[in-house]
């Protein structure tokens, strides 16, 4: 019964949100606030209709019923309750699922929310909010299905892939979700102001809030997601360029691009057009995402399984939300005031530079991850596109950002003075110069690129140190006024400070991790010992243990400081899965500082003298923890922002009351 | 069923009156125009910052200036909606009314109406109050499975488990049943034998090192063991102790009853082997009529996708399985030619690459051993 209640609730949510844009669009068109507060109604009717529905999904995973033939596909009665749970979004119709409920949830945050809009503007947005959770619930009742039934169901489940019995994976798309679909918002809001014809500083006050959130949670679930690659698939590494991570990557880049260019117009009312099409690009990229993982036109280790009527589907739903906001934005953009002037150097020209190079760099990236498709359309030949075309292009571009990117916040709206700036920053240039010189000095193998990427992580961080340094007057006024003005300053600027100086973490930690990484792998015996960047590690003893729903060998792994010392016991495991047949490395970590030791155990074979042997494969990641700590720093900064009482929803009612 | 029904009507209502509730809050007057309200904002805060010393005299100046022209700008073209009459009202209503009603319709179509749920729990209650002898080997896993969670300490209940297991094809979980069933019942020469045979049958008919020790602990306990005392000798024979290992099976034939129906098939695998000089499986014609696969069904696999793959090589699974065939074929010269084919070709992909050496690391399979199934 519940299963069939939230098989009624999902396609109630599809009449609902028939219901959002009908309403909501004749409410905008009539100027009828009946008619627009009643689509808001339907838009939180939709919501909590698939709450509802969600819900009973995860029910029917909870409880094993495999008369739900996504859960009998997905699901083992043997799997831990998180996994089950989990489950419930870890196959294509379920986080197909998921997509429409944080879709349906943002179109409720902005009919609740959302009260100092512009009456018309929004019940425009609410009604395009309302046509794309049309498009993709549709997709998702007749398409893809999560709740159908099976006449005869199976025994027992057919499990979940191991290597998404995982925390981090089982945590990573809920935070995926609510970035990529967040600028669904920004989406709707771009739309609902070209309809309306005013893209001006109020729209971009308007949309900074969304995009904020959105790009906030993105970059908390990519950097879980690398997390998850980095010690769940045991080969040392957190990013591949894969065509998957390509896909949650472009909608970031766009998404940064269009948090600075709505400064821009929200304080100069410049750039408004290349504004509302970064607003549209963010969401555009964000199904485009969703088509690639979900097609099959892609191999990936990310990726759902193949179906290519659901891809065709997709790339419909693709085409007719971004061509209708695309349309409307030709139609609309001769039209739009371009809006306040600005000198070659000035903070604007800077946020131009910063968005002409992260669009550049989501074009490469779009490039390579396309471009096998294409020329398999054109001429048939399969090629991959790997690594190193992603290192030749993407990386200068990003080199070039990062360089101008202290400078910016420094410079003066409208018409900056260079030498002023570099006044400000030399003492950071010059920190970051000499510990680049240390770097290259004393670690070994010297590396002069390295070093130089190192050069530009300290270069960030000093420089947005320097930043808040010359805000707060800090070293020039005494410290109650440094207090006062740090007190003074709005959280917007602590967000724009702690976001970039985790951008120079995540550089650091970047650079260094790939540069002086080592690695070794050794076929060990009981007692074996491998020699690496420093550190003993042996193998001192091998059992088998039984998981939940696995079988397991577990090597303990003695990790000593050469000259003696221990340092820590790693317990790489691996896996077997009887129920799928499926064999996973469990990564052993062994966090120092920093740093990573990072051990994988492999299958058991013959060895010397007839005993047995483990392929040991270790790794020294130096640094790396800073991978993930910078983008973790970047998204605080994102949600600190968010904070500033200037941001809130609409207009704040305080400053309402200082008016009057 | 009437459940369903109230909680759909429940749920109908509940998003009705919300409809109905935006309208009404529509109904509301508008206050001040919001983007004048934005505009207004913006200048004091450019006034907020300028009495916290945070902007310069020339920047607030033209600050003000900008903000202001844009305040005037939105006044001109600030407008208040009209009031409305009794036509919108009506419209919402039937909305509110046409959504749950075609949300119905559509439910008949895509729905299952009338499908209970069948949460696991209660489909095991179901068949262990039904006949048991109407279950299949899965059903019996469940229930077995079930019970064991409330009788964690029952080894009986684990080898009944396993046999059931097995019984559905599912050697390793017959194993793991038994690893438990001996851990509480170490003394029983039966389990360890249940055990190593079970080993056996997940190793395709070869006697590993698990199997082994499983043998040798059931031998501790009862010398005589038959079973026990046969695949240990079988697994000598293997290694190459043809002599000692065809003592072992020539003493377990003369401890067999004369009227023991397995007499003739030991007598015939030891005139067999003895002649051979190794095992040898039975009859691989048989083994082919009876549907199993031979080794010859899967060389020809094999090179059917080695084919397929130089047609088409942009397969990256494609090479994984076809290394990990070779692998399990103990063909160890194509299995590196096909691995180095495959990692140049692929040398830009790192999860490809790991995977293949985790292919190529598969040990080979005596596809020759009775029982083997290729896997």
């Amino acid at each position: 019964m519940i299963v069939e209640f939230g098989a009624f609730a999902l396609v109630l949510a599809l009449a609902l949100s028939v219901a959002q844009t009908g309403l909501s669009a004749a409410g905008a068109w009539r100027r009828s606030g009946v008619l627009a507060g009643a689509g808001r109604g339907a838009a939180l009717g939709a919501f909590a209709a698939l709450a509802c529905a969600f819900a009973a999904l995860i029910y029917a995973f909870v409880g094993s019923d495999f008369s739900v033939a996504n859960v009998a596909a997905n699901s083992h009665t043997a799997k831990p309750l998180l996994y089950k749970v989990a489950g419930a979004w870890g196959s294509h119709e379920g986080s197909m699922l998921l997509w429409c409920l944080v879709l349906t949830g943002y179109g409720a945050a902005v009919a609740v929310f959302g009260e100092r809009l512009p009456p018309r503007l929004r019940a425009w947005a609410v009604a395009v909010q309302g046509a794309l959770g049309v498009l993709f619930l549709a997709y998702t009742v007749f398409a893809s299905n999560p709740l159908t039934r099976l006449p005869d169901p199976p025994v027992e489940g057919r499990s979940l892939n191991p290597l998404l019995q995982d925390w981090a994976l089982a945590v990573h798309p809920p935070f995926l979700y609510a970035g990529y679909v967040g600028f669904s918002v920004v989406f709707s809001f771009a739309v609902a102001a070209l309809i309306e014809g005013k893209v001006d500083a109020a729209f971009a006050r308007w949309v900074r809030p969304w995009t904020l959130a959105a790009w906030s949670l993105l970059t908390v679930g990519i950097t879980l997601g690398a997390f998850w690659a980095y010690y769940e698939l045991g080969w040392g590494g957190w990013w591949f360029w894969d065509p998957v991570e390509n896909a949650s990557f472009m909608p970031w880049l766009i998404g940064a691009a269009l948090l600075h260019s709505a400064i821009v117009l929200e304080k100069r009312g410049a750039l408004p057009g290349w504004t509302v099409f970064l607003a549209l690009a963010a969401f555009g990229f964000s199904m485009l995402g969703a088509f690639l993982v979900r097609s099959g036109v892609l191999t990936s280790v990310h990726a759902f399984a193949v179906d290519p009527t659901r891809g065709v589907l997709l790339l419909s739903i693709m085409g007719i939300a971004a061509g209708f906001g695309f349309l409307m934005f030709a139609i609309r953009a001769p039209s739009l005031n371009a809006g306040g002037l600005f000198a070659p150097v000035s903070r604007e020209s800077a946020i131009v530079l910063n968005n002409i190079i992260l669009s550049a760099a989501t074009a490469t990236v779009l490039l390579g991850t396309l471009y096998p498709l294409i020329r398999e359309a054109m001429d048939g030949e399969a090629v991959s596109v790997g690594p190193p075309f992603f290192n030749l292009t993407f990386t200068p571009l990003l080199v070039l950002a990062l360089a101008i990117l202290p400078a910016g916040p420094l410079l003066a709206w409208k018409r900056g003075d260079a030498r002023l700036v570099m006044r400000r920053l030399w003492l950071a240039l010059l920190i970051a110069a000499i510990l680049g010189l240390v770097a290259y000095a004393v670690v070994t193998p010297r590396k002069a690129l390295a070093s130089l990427g190192l050069v530009l992580g300290f270069w960030l961080i000093g420089g947005a140190l320097a930043e808040l340094a010359e805000r707060t007057k800090a070293f020039r006024a005494p410290w109650a006024e440094v207090r006062r003005r740090a007190g003074g300053l709005p959280r917007g600027a602590w967000g724009t400070t702690i976001a970039h100086a985790g951008l120079g973490l995540f550089v650091l930690g970047a650079c260094f991790e790939t540069a002086w990484k080592v690695e070794s792998a050794q076929a060990l015996s009981v007692g074996g010992r491998i020699e690496l960047g420093g550190y003993v590690l042996t193998l001192t003893d091998v059992g088998t243990l039984e998981g939940p729903n696995y079988l397991a060998e577990r090597g303990i792994v003695r990790v000593e400081k050469q000259g003696g010392g221990l340092v820590c016991t790693a317990q790489p495991e691996r896996r077997f899965f009887p129920t799928g047949g499926q064999t996973t490395s469990e990564v052993a970590l062994c966090p120092r500082g920093l740093d990573d030791l990072y051990v994988v155990i492999g299958e058991r074979r013959a060895g010397a003298n007839g005993q047995p042997a483990w392929l040991v494969r270790a790794y020294v990641n130096p640094w790396v923890r800073l991978i993930f700590l910078g983008p973790l720093v970047m998204a605080l900064g994102g949600a600190i922002s968010l904070s500033d009482r200037r941001l809130r929803m609409g207009v704040a009612r305080k400053a309402k009351g200082a008016q009057a | 069923m009437i459940g369903f029904w109230i909680a759909a009507a429940g749920l109908s209502a509940a998003v009705a009156a919300l409809v109905l509730r935006g309208a009404a809050r529509g109904l509301a007057p508008a206050g001040d125009d919001p983007v004048l309200a934005v505009h207004r904002r913006q200048l004091s805060e450019i006034d907020e910052l300028a009495e916290r010393g945070l902007l310069a005299e020339g920047e607030l100046k033209a600050a003000r200036a900008e903000a202001g022209r844009r305040l005037l700008a939105a006044a001109d073209q600030s407008a208040v909606w009209p009031r409305e009459g009794l036509g919108p009202r009506r419209v919402v209503v039937v909305a509110a009314a046409v959504a749950p009603l075609l949300a119905l319709g559509l439910y008949m179509v895509v729905g299952a109406p009338g499908a209970p749920d069948q949460p696991f729990e209660r489909r095991v209650a179901e068949w262990r109050a039904g006949d048991p002898a109407m279950l299949d080997p899965p059903r019996i896993v469940a229930i077995l499975e079930h019970v064991a969670r409330s009788e964690p300490n029952n080894p009986e209940l684990y080898r009944n488990l396993a046999i059931a297991r097995m019984a559905g094809g599912d050697a390793v979980g017959a194993a793991e049943a038994l690893r438990k069933a001996v851990r509480l019942a170490p003394q029983r020469a039966d389990l360890w034998t249940a055990l190593g045979e079970a080993f056996v049958t997940s190793e395709a008919g070869q006697v590993g090192a698990d199997a082994r020790t499983a043998f040798t602990q059931a031998l501790k306990r009862d010398p005589k063991n038959l079973s026990a005392r046969y695949h240990l000798a079988k697994g000598e024979i293997a290694d190459g102790k043809l002599k000692a290992g065809l003592s072992g099976w020539r003493a377990v034939l003369a401890d067999l009853a004369v009227d023991d129906p397995r007499r003739p098939a030991l007598a015939a695998e030891i005139d067999r082997t003895a002649k051979a000089g190794r095992l040898v499986d039975a009859a691989p014609q048989q083994a082919a009529a009876a549907g199993e696969v031979t080794p010859e069904m899967i060389q020809g696999m094999v090179e059917g996708l080695a084919q397929r793959l130089a047609a088409a090589p942009d397969d990256p699974e494609g090479w994984v399985r076809l290394v990990r065939a070779y692998a399990v074929l103990g063909d160890v010269a194509r299995r590196d030619a096909a691995l180095k084919d495959a990692s140049a070709r692929f040398k830009d992909q790192p999860r490809v690459l790991a995977a293949l050496r985790q292919a190529a690391d598969t040990p080979p399979q005596n596809l020759n051993a009775p029982g083997a199934n290729g896997r």
